[in-house]
């Protein structure tokens, strides 16, 4: 612990308090912190240069002096309390030099005191030399890494009030109530976690994970703060992924002696979801949901197999992947969603993992070739009907749908499929545009046909053909051969077949003796 | 005998099978089994009728030959998707036997 002057500010033992408690064993790389040096050696715009990563430290652009002053103003409103949090950091830092600098303490309460003042009344002059002020004007300083600059440079009024500024103007950008304000872009937040992994999540300190992540434009505290929500949240996280595993666990059980139930009639597997399982939405490909129950939770910002597939983190990546997200829409920065959203990939991350968020990365990508997104919990069914032979039936081969053995398409068009979405557009001439409503409708027959109506059989097609059906329509067929072909595809050329055939060694006259 | 209108009468009557089986949504390979194994139509034939069939009528073919492969990741996903579900019914029903204790 640092041996700091009770004469201080009771203000500061608070925050320090706080910053104890936020990491317990941080206090003592406070000595970490280099300051051997006085106000006079230090060139302030040697911090300002240092300090201008735009990545980290964005907040502070232009920092208007005028703007400061208002700020003041707005702060002692507000009765200070940003004053605190965001003073935590520098006068922790602060002090570190007690021991050096005899006077900071004193300097410390005048801090304060001066804040205060400042805030009321605009006397940030007091004792503060004017070039800071310029300097704070036109340097790009962000956040609180310059404020903890500055007060590492032991400090003065000046610095101090700079600080505030900073802070001010930090606070201004983000929502006032943050220590140094920085960004964790995944990149920022991988190195974290490599550092903590390094360590150990047990051992690992702020410090330390400071030196391993070798950031100048990270504070320890900021190292902390980001330490104490990744151990909670990580906490949070495998305590579900128990929780899941348990229940995995417990369902393979049931399936396997619940074996004999899954012989049902395919009818009845659709009344499943009444059971009391959360149905499935109709979006999602199923494979995912199989793969997703193998699978451990993810702990939020550890890499993962699937990473290549959607970035877990930070969620906002998310939003511009998923337009369509059916459940919960794009998870602002609050917390608990922020943190949760590393979970959520894979796109059956289904009420059924118990999971209150989600947010379902629907990566079209996962399957490679169909135009229909959503499956169909219909049978196989899909009609054949050039809608301008429906009407007739002239011929005895008429193929049935193999789910509806009716006669007209259209009912059967209707049925309670979900939406199998059939891009009409598949056919540059769609045959009847007023059919393409029905979603089952999925005509086969080529644009060039499609008018012409040559045939008026009805056309269906059948999924699963089986093998007598296939025979019966052979058959009928090589018995009728009068009758008009079902698709009406422009025949070949004669004279080629019969070359190619010559040219197999195949003589053409019907095959004697067949 | 007119060979070559008998000819053509085979080819024409091969198409027409042909044309059955697409209805079906036979392969190409699916059509030639069915044919040989219904009609005693020489495979060799029957391919050859086939292939100038999508020559002279590529568009229809490409697309059928999209649709199929489509079908096939759709009738595979639906079938994991009973799966599922009958999994699903199975553990529903024995947690509902469960609880009922």
């Amino acid at each position: 612990m640092l041996a700091v002057s009770p004469a201080m500010c009771p203000d500061v033992a608070e925050d320090r308090a706080r910053v104890v408690a936020g990491d317990a064993v941080g206090m003592e790389v406070v000595g970490d912190m280099e300051f051997d040096f006085s106000v006079d050696d230090i060139d302030f715009g040697d911090f300002f240069l240092r300090l201008e990563d735009g990545d980290v430290l964005p907040d502070l652009e232009a920092v208007d002096p005028a703007e400061i002053f208002t700020d003041f103003e707005a702060i002692a409103t507000s009765g200070g309390e940003e004053f605190q949090e965001d003073q935590e950091v520098p006068t922790v830092e602060l002090l570190a030099p007690v021991e050096d600098v005899g006077v900071v303490d004193v300097v410390v309460g005048e801090e304060h005191r001066e804040f205060v003042a400042e805030a009321a009344g605009e006397e940030e002059k007091v004792g503060c030399n004017q070039d800071d002020e310029a300097e704070e004007a036109n340097a790009d300083v962000g956040g609180d890494a310059a404020v903890v600059a500055e007060a590492k440079s032991s400090s003065t009024t000046s610095s101090s009030q700079e600080a505030e500024s900073r802070h001010k103007s930090s606070s201004k950008s983000s929502q006032g109530k943050k220590k140094a304000k920085v960004d964790w872009t995944p990149e920022l937040h991988r190195r974290f976690v490599q550092a903590v992994e390094q360590l150990g999540i047990d051992k690992a300190v702020p410090s330390r994970i400071l030196e391993i992540m070798g950031i100048d434009s990270l504070t320890r505290h900021n190292i902390a703060s980001h330490l104490q929500k990744y151990r909670s949240h990580r906490k949070h996280m495998l305590a579900r992924e128990a929780e899941t595993a348990s229940w995995t666990q417990r369902r393979q059980i049931y399936a396997a002696g619940g074996g004999a139930v899954a012989k049902r009639p395919e009818s009845n597997v659709w009344a499943v979801p009444t059971i009391g399982f959360p149905p499935p939405p109709p979006l999602p490909p199923p494979p995912s949901p199989m793969q997703h129950f193998a699978r451990p939770l993810h702990v939020w910002g550890h890499p993962t197999v699937d990473s290549p597939r959607v970035p877990m983190w930070p969620p906002r990546h998310l939003v511009p992947r998923c337009p369509a997200l059916p459940l919960v829409p794009p998870p602002p920065p609050s917390d608990p969603a922020f943190w949760h959203h590393p979970y959520m990939r894979g796109q059956a991350h289904m009420p059924t993992q118990g999971t209150p968020c989600m947010a379902m990365p629907m990566p079209a990508a996962r399957f490679p070739a169909p135009p229909v997104p959503g499956v169909v919990p219909c049978p196989m069914y899909r009609p054949l009907t050039p809608p301008a032979l429906v009407s007739k039936n002239q011929q005895d081969a008429q193929l049935q749908l193999q789910a509806q053995p009716g006669q007209a398409h259209m009912p059967t068009q209707g049925t309670p499929c979900m939406a199998m979405p059939m891009p009409a557009a598949r056919f540059p001439a769609p045959p009847v545009p007023g059919v393409v409503p029905c979603p089952m409708y999925r005509p086969l027959t080529p644009p060039a046909l499609v008018s012409k109506n040559q045939q008026d059989a009805q056309l269906q097609l059948q999924a699963q053909p089986s093998s007598e059906s296939i025979d019966a329509a052979i058959g009928d067929v090589l018995t009728k051969p009068w009758l008009p072909l079902p698709l009406g595809l422009k025949p070949p050329s004669l004279d080629s077949v019969m070359g190619e055939l010559q040219r197999q060694g195949v003589a053409n006259v019907p095959p004697a003796g067949g | 005998m007119g060979d070559s209108s008998s000819s053509a009468s085979y080819i024409r009557m091969v198409h027409h099978l042909i044309e059955k089986c697409i209805c079906f949504n036979l392969s190409k390979e699916e059509c030639i089994e069915a044919l040989e194994k219904h009609a005693n139509i020489n495979p060799v034939v029957t391919s050859t009728v086939w292939k100038e069939l999508e020559k002279e009528n590529k568009e229809f073919f490409e697309t059928y030959n999209k649709d199929r492969v489509e079908r096939n990741i759709e009738a595979e996903t639906m079938q994991r998707i009973q799966k599922m579900l009958s999994d699903a019914a199975a553990t529903a029903v024995q947690l509902a036997g469960e609880l009922a204790w």
